[in-house]
């Protein structure tokens, strides 16, 4: 669904994305890193709101920079701002992302994923009123609405409560279930390995593992976690300047 | 097209729905119509009332048009921005819904300092002067709403543009035929509101007023719409690729 072949994003002197290559079939895909690894960029280049410096992708075989409207026509974004409009109700802001998208029988359809997404009861109601939880599944609602083929999620349980990440996550690996391939970012590993199908550990723009879950966590050691996987892959900075806590902490303890 | 309509919609219905917003952006422009209008003693004409009415309905328009640029920003901070460009509908539409919905806006508030002043006592001669009064304050209120979303777009942030706001509207009111005529004017400022585009529309609104119709005001003032139109068009597809 998704082909990245060399894909390099560079802001001035910063190399955000770094010859990205990656290929994402139907299935959760799951995009790690540290803050600033260059996940957020490689999605703005994947949904056409970025142009990649070099290398190109396909989503859904269109070309991300030469077929961008059709790509767009193909998926949905969820940034993680939860950029819905307080003064509307839930049904308005799904009803103009319905009409943005041309929806035929579009009352029909927005009932349908409100629904689907467990708001009916409060569809009426200003998004004012809405918790985290439900700001970030009537966002997912927009994005269902036009049906997509990939959906972008950056970050969407971030800022959750446990519950409200269940749900989320239960409604991502339904949407999978009907066929829907989901790239994402997330920061809680946790979650990664229990419901991704595949991730990519990403740094300084380039790709430092990539496999399921079970691979990378197998590959490490008995009983590790994906957190292992991620210390290991990804190094602090003070682990790359050679770092040493032990001599620091005798350093401290003569003074 | 239908995409300008519905980016349109939502932002009307959200202005709509913020009551305070609503009645305050006419206080002002209300308080210039009672307190300067009917109480500045003035030797030109005996009523100032008539005189200032034109020069308040374009302010209320240019203010409203110079605050209109916060809601391309904020669209961009809160992440609207990027979702709305995620999808398939053409991406000038965002602009083009935002310029009219702030023209409407503009329109909506004129209407009722217009209907302040008819209950003052102004009178207009007839509904096509009405018609072409709309038409003027619309074209007027195109270019400096197309200009404001391109200073908000620019600046991208809220307090600078605030402040570049502040810093432009009321020199620009000043500076025009608002308050008086060309030839009471002093000669350094007669040269700026000759300049001014804001004298344009008062000029054009009041030989409204007046029962003429200004054709060469109308003409200037859409293609002065139109041009900033453009050049909104050009900057908002370089600044979202």
């Amino acid at each position: 669904m998704i082909e990245i072949k060399k894909l390099s994003r560079s802001f001035g002197n910063l190399l955000a994305v770094d010859n990205l290559d990656l290929d994402v079939g139907n299935e959760i895909f799951g995009l790690l890193g540290p803050n600033g690894a260059g996940k957020s960029t490689t999605v703005m280049m994947l949904t056409t709101l970025l142009r990649p410096s070099s290398g190109t992708a396909k989503v859904c075989g269109y070309d991300i920079v030469k077929d961008s409207k059709k790509v767009r026509s193909k998926i949905s974004y969820v940034p993680q701002d939860m950029a819905v409009d307080r003064k509307l109700t839930g049904r308005e802001n799904v009803m103009l992302f319905a009409k943005l998208y041309g929806i035929p029988n579009r009352n029909s359809k927005v009932d349908e994923v409100i629904e689907m997404m467990g708001l009916s009861d409060r569809a009426g109601d200003l998004v004012a009123k809405y918790s985290g939880g439900m700001r970030r599944r009537l966002e997912l609602a927009q994005a269902l609405v036009h049906e997509p083929e990939v959906l972008f999620l950056d970050e969407p349980t971030l800022g959750l409560d446990v519950s409200g990440r269940k749900k989320i996550w239960e409604h991502i690996r339904m949407l999978k279930a009907e066929g829907m391939t989901i790239f994402m970012t997330t920061h809680y590993l946790e979650e990664a390995e229990k419901y991704c199908n595949r991730v990519a550990i990403i740094d300084k723009g380039r790709i430092a593992a990539v496999g399921s879950p079970e691979n990378l966590v197998s590959s490490i050691g008995e009983n590790a976690s994906l957190n292992d996987v991620f210390l290991e892959k990804v190094k602090t900075p003070e682990e790359q300047a050679g770092f040493n806590s032990t001599q620091f902490r005798n350093l401290l303890r003569r003074r | 097209m239908k995409a300008v309509f519905y980016y349109f919609e939502r932002d009307l219905v959200k202005w709509l729905r913020g009551r305070v917003t609503v009645v305050s952006s006419l206080v002002m422009p209300a308080a210039w119509l009672v307190f300067v209008g009917l109480a500045l003693p003035t030797k030109f004409t005996d009523n100032y009332l008539e005189f200032i009415t034109p020069g308040i309905l374009v302010m209320t328009t240019l203010f409203s048009s110079l605050q209109g640029g916060s809601l391309m920003i904020f669209d961009k901070i809160l992440g609207f921005l990027n979702k709305f460009l995620a999808m398939p509908s053409p991406r000038e539409s965002m602009l083009y819904g935002k310029i009219l919905f702030i023209s409407v806006r503009g329109l909506l508030q004129a209407s009722v300092i217009l209907l302040i002043a008819t209950v003052l006592g102004v009178r207009v001669l007839n509904p096509i002067s009405v018609l072409l009064i709309y038409l003027t304050l619309f074209l007027f209120s195109v270019f400096f709403s197309a200009l404001s979303t391109m200073i908000g777009l620019y600046l991208g942030d809220h307090d600078s543009y605030a402040a570049v706001n502040s810093m432009i509207s009321m020199p620009l009111f000043f500076t025009s035929t608002a308050l008086m005529p060309y030839d009471v004017m002093p000669a350094w400022l007669r040269t700026l509101a000759s300049l001014n585009p804001v004298s344009y529309a008062i000029d054009s609104t009041r030989l409204l007023f007046e029962g003429t119709i200004p054709v060469y005001g109308i003409l200037g003032l859409a293609t002065g719409a139109g041009i900033m139109v453009l050049l909104g068009t050009y900057q908002f597809r370089k600044a979202v690729v």
